[in-house]
C-alpha cells in the first residue's frame, strides 16, 4: 500500500508548485492511474514514490514505512520502474538487461538465469532467440515487453509505469494493454500508472487520480468518474463519448429489468449478466431488435431493453448544470 | 631556468614581428587553395555517380593523415629545392584532409527525407545542392576549415626547415642556440595568429550560416 | 624505390631509430591513457572544472609541438632528451583523450541513466555499468586519434636529441637526401597504421556488439 500525505513539490527556480498538496492512497493489488494533460504533475508524483524526485513537503509511505527513512537505491530495487523511453542498456543483451536488478540484489546465477527465462516467456518473448539479442535488434513492441520484464525481474510488489505503452503504434498498444491486464490478474501487483490518454486510463485503471496543474481534481473508480465528473475540466478530459464509455463499464445486470418476463424462443438473443452493456447494444443493433435476455449461467434473470439503455445514457451523461 | 628578459623583449618586439607577414602567407595561401580543392572534391564525391568512390577516398585520406607533418614538409624539398614553393605545396596538402573529410561527412549527413522533400517540390539537382545540401552543411564544413587553419598555423613553423621562413625561423633558432626566449616570443605570435584565424573563420561562418543556426 | 635500398644499407641505424620511436610512443601512450582517462572521468562529474580543463587542452593543442619542445628543454630537470619528449607528447595527447572520455560519458542517453537509477543503481554503479561501457566507442575513437598523433609528433623529438625516426627526415633535409626522408616518413606512417590497426582489433574485443552498430556513423 502506498500513501501520499499532502505532497507538494516546487522545482528550484520556479514559483508555481508542480505538485500541490496531493493526498491519496493506492491499495495493494490495484492499478491506480494518474491521468491529466502534460505538466499536470503526474510524472513528478510517480517519480517521488521511488525518490527520483524529493517532495518539498509532505510524507510518502510504502507499506507503512516513510520512504525518506530508506536508502534510495535500496528502495528502488524493491519497486519496478517502466518508462516510455524504456532505457534498455544498449551494450547489454536482453538477458543481461532483464538480469540487472537481480544482480544488484546479488541473487545466485542459476536463480537469475531461471528467472530471466520465466519472465521472457511471461511477457510473450522467446528466451532462446530474443534473449541473446541486443536492444537495437528489437522492434518497438518487443522493447516495451523487455522493459516490463526487466521491471518485474526481482518480483517487486510495487510497479511504477510512466506511459509504458506510449511509444508503440495503436494496434500494438492495445495488444500490450490486454496482455498486461491478463498478467495482472495473476500477479496482483500494486501499480501506479501514468498516462495522458483517458481511454487507456479507463481501460487499465481500478482507480483513477485526475490531475491538473499540480492539483488532484478527482479520484474514484473509472465508472464513478465517468458518471459523476467533478467539474468541467474532468468533463472535457473524458471526451464526447462519455456515455458510450460508461456502457463499456456498466454490466448488463445493472440496467436489466428483473421483473419483466422474457418471451423465450430458440431464436432469442441472450447475454451473460457480467458482460458490458456495450456488447448488448451491439447485439441489438446487429440483429435489429430492441431487447435481449440476460442470463446468469443457464438461467434467465432479466431483460435488457433498448429504452432502458437510452434512458441510462441520457440520465448519467447529461451535462452538468 | 636561464631566462634573459632582455633577449626575450628584443625577440618579441624586434626579431619576431618581421616574420609575421611571411607566416600569415604560409597559412592563408595554402588554406585558400586547400579549401577550394577540398570543397570541390567533397561536392563531386557526394554526387550520386561518385558516391561509391567517397569511401575509398576517405580511406586514402585517413591513411594520409598518418604521415607526420615533418615528413609532408620534407618530402617535396628534394624535388623542388629550398624555398617558399615546396612549403606552400606541402602545407596545402596537409590542410586538405580535414576540410574534405568534413565536407563529405556533412553533405552525406543531410537527411534523406529533406532531400526527397526538396526534389519533390521540383528543385533541380543544382538547386538542391545550393539551397539545401550546402547551407545545411555549413557548420561541419566550417569546423573542418577551422581545424585546418589552426593546424596550418602551427605546421607552418616547419616551413623554416626547408627554407620557407616564417615564424619557424625564430623558433628553430631558439632551439639550435638553446634560447627559450626566442621560442617563447615566436610561440606567442603563433598563438595569437591561431586565435585570430579562429575568430575570423567563426565570423565568416556566422555570415554564411542559414538563419536558424545563428 | 631508392628508400628501400637506403633502409637495407643502413639497417642498423634504421632499426635503432625505429625501436626508439616505438618505445617513446608506447611510453607516452601508457602514461596518457592512465592520466587523461581519469581526468576525463573526473571532469565528467564537475561541469565547471570541465569547461576549464577542456579549454586548457584546446589551447595547449594549438601550440606548435616544436615550441613546447623548445620551451620545456630549458626547464631545469627536464633538459634535452627523453623526459622532455615524453612530457610534451603526453600534453599533446590530452586534447583528444580528455575530450573523447568527457563527451563519451556525457552523451550517454538520459533515459538509459534514468532507467538505471530507477532500478536502484548507485551513482558509482551507473558510472561503471552504464556510462563507461557506453562511452567506449567514443573513447576508442579518441585513443586512435591520439596514437596516430603521438606517432607523428614523436618525429619532432629529434630536435631535442631523441633518436626517433624524425632524425632520418631531419638529416635527409640537411643532406638533401630524398631516400632518407622517404624512408623515415614511410616507417613512421607504417608504425602509425600498425598501432591504429592493433587498437582497432582491441576495440572490437572490448566494445559490446550492442554498441557496434553506432561506431560506423
Amino acid at each position: 500500500m502506498i500513501t501520499l500525505d499532502r505532497i507538494s513539490k516546487t522545482f528550484p527556480g520556479t514559483d508555481i508548485p508542480a505538485v500541490d498538496r496531493v493526498s491519496f492512497q493506492v491499495n495493494a493489488g490495484n492499478i491506480c492511474v494518474f491521468v491529466g494533460p502534460s505538466g499536470c504533475g503526474k510524472t513528478t508524483i510517480l517519480r517521488m514514490i521511488n525518490r527520483l524526485e524529493e517532495p518539498s513537503s509532505g510524507r510518502i509511505t510504502v507499506n507503512g514505512q516513510d520512504i525518506m527513512s530508506l536508502d534510495p537505491a535500496v528502495l528502488r530495487r524493491t519497486i519496478g520502474y517502466v518508462i516510455q523511453q524504456i532505457g534498455l542498456l544498449p551494450h547489454k543483451t536482453i538477458e543481461q538487461n532483464v538480469s540487472l536488478v537481480p544482480e544488484l540484489l546479488n541473487w545466485p546465477k542459476s536463480k537469475i538465469k531461471a528467472r530471466v527465462t520465466e519472465l521472457l516467456v511471461l511477457v510473450g518473448l522467446d528466451p532462446g532467440t530474443v534473449g541473446r539479442k541486443y536492444p537495437h535488434q528489437l522492434s518497438g513492441g518487443q522493447s516495451q515487453r523487455v522493459g516490463v520484464a526487466r521491471a518485474m525481474a526481482a518480483d517487486p510488489p510495487i510497479m511504477l509505469m510512466d506511459e509504458p505503452f506510449g511509444a508503440v503504434d495503436p494496434i500494438v498498444r492495445i495488444h500490450l494493454q490486454d496482455e498486461f491486464l491478463r498478467l495482472q490478474q495473476h500477479l496482483k501487483k500494486t501499480i501506479c500508472f501514468v498516462t495522458h490518454d483517458i481511454n487507456e486510463a479507463v481501460k487499465m485503471g481500478d482507480y483513477l487520480i485526475i490531475l491538473n496543474m499540480g492539483r488532484l481534481i478527482q479520484m474514484g473508480t473509472p465508472l464513478e468518474v465517468l458518471t459523476e465528473p467533478a467539474d468541467d475540466f474532468v468533463l472535457n478530459l473524458l471526451g464526447d463519448d462519455r456515455g458510450v464509455k460508461i456502457l463499456d463499464l456498466t454490466r448488463c445486470e445493472t440496467l436489466m429489468d428483473r421483473d419483466r418476463n422474457f418471451p423465450y424462443n430458440p431464436d432469442s438473443c441472450l447475454i451473460q449478466s457480467v458482460k458490458p452493456v456495450k456488447i448488448a447494444l451491439e447485439l441489438m443493433m446487429k440483429k435489429n431488435i430492441d431487447q435481449v435476455g440476460v442470463c446468469k449461467g443457464e438461467r434467465i434473470v432479466g431483460v435488457l431493453t433498448w429504452n432502458s439503455i437510452k434512458e441510462h445514457i441520457s440520465r448519467v451523461s447529461r451535462d452538468r448544470p | 631556468m636561464n631566462f634573459d628578459l632582455d633577449i626575450f623583449m628584443d625577440a618579441l618586439t624586434q626579431r619576431a614581428p618581421q616574420y609575421l607577414v611571411e607566416h600569415l602567407q604560409l597559412v592563408v595561401i595554402p588554406l585558400s587553395i586547400a579549401a577550394f580543392i577540398a570543397l570541390s572534391a567533397g561536392i563531386i564525391l557526394t554526387r550520386p555517380g561518385f558516391r561509391h568512390l567517397a569511401d575509398r577516398v576517405m580511406v586514402l585520406f585517413n591513411a594520409g593523415q598518418t604521415i607526420p607533418p615533418l615528413a609532408v614538409i620534407a618530402i617535396f624539398f628534394p624535388f623542388l629545392g629550398l624555398g617558399y614553393g615546396p612549403a606552400i605545396l606541402a602545407l596545402t596538402i596537409y590542410a586538405l584532409l580535414p576540410i574534405s573529410r568534413n565536407t563529405i561527412a556533412a553533405v552525406s549527413a543531410v537527411p534523406r527525407e529533406v532531400l526527397d522533400a526538396a526534389r519533390g517540390m521540383g528543385m533541380t539537382s543544382w538547386q538542391v545542392l545550393c539551397r539545401v545540401e550546402l547551407p545545411l552543411s555549413v557548420p561541419t564544413i566550417m569546423a573542418g576549415i577551422r581545424t585546418s587553419a589552426v593546424l596550418t598555423v602551427s605546421t607552418a613553423v616547419l616551413a623554416a626547415l626547408v627554407g620557407g621562413k616564417g615564424m619557424g625561423a625564430i623558433i628553430f633558432a631558439g632551439i639550435n642556440f638553446f634560447r627559450p626566449e626566442l621560442v617563447l616570443a615566436g610561440t606567442i605570435y603563433i598563438g595569437a595568429m591561431a586565435v585570430a584565424m579562429e575568430r575570423v573563420i567563426a565570423f565568416v561562418e556566422w555570415l554564411i550560416s542559414p538563419a536558424h543556426l545563428k | 624505390m631508392g628508400f628501400i635500398s637506403f633502409i637495407q644499407n643502413n639497417s642498423g641505424l634504421v632499426l635503432e631509430y625505429t625501436l626508439n620511436h616505438i618505445s617513446l610512443v608506447l611510453t607516452v601512450l601508457v602514461l596518457s591513457l592512465g592520466l587523461w582517462i581519469i581526468t576525463g572521468l573526473i571532469i565528467s562529474r564537475h561541469d565547471r572544472l570541465a569547461g576549464a580543463v577542456i579549454s586548457l587542452s584546446n589551447i595547449l593543442f594549438c601550440i606548435p609541438s616544436i615550441s613546447l619542445f623548445g620551451l620545456f628543454m630549458a626547464v631545469p630537470g627536464l633538459g634535452l632528451g627523453r623526459n622532455t619528449a615524453v612530457l610534451v607528447l603526453v600534453i599533446y595527447a590530452m586534447m583528444p583523450l580528455v575530450r573523447s572520455v568527457y563527451l563519451g560519458v556525457k552523451s550517454v542517453d538520459y533515459f538509459v541513466m534514468e532507467a538505471g537509477k530507477g532500478m536502484g543503481m548507485t551513482p558509482s554503479q551507473i558510472l561503471f555499468r552504464i556510462q563507461i561501457p557506453m562511452a567506449w566507442p567514443t573513447v576508442f575513437a579518441g585513443i586512435r586519434v591520439s596514437v596516430v598523433l603521438i606517432t607523428g609528433i614523436a618525429t619532432m623529438a629529434t630536435f631535442i636529441g631523441e633518436k626517433t625516426l624524425g632524425r632520418l627526415i631531419h638529416q635527409g633535409i640537411t643532406r638533401g637526401n630524398a631516400d632518407m626522408i622517404i624512408a623515415g616518413a614511410v616507417i613512421v606512417s607504417l608504425i602509425a597504421l600498425l598501432l591504429d590497426y592493433i587498437m582497432g582489433r582491441i576495440e572490437k574485443k572490448v566494445i559490446s556488439p550492442g554498441l557496434r552498430y553506432r561506431t560506423n556513423d
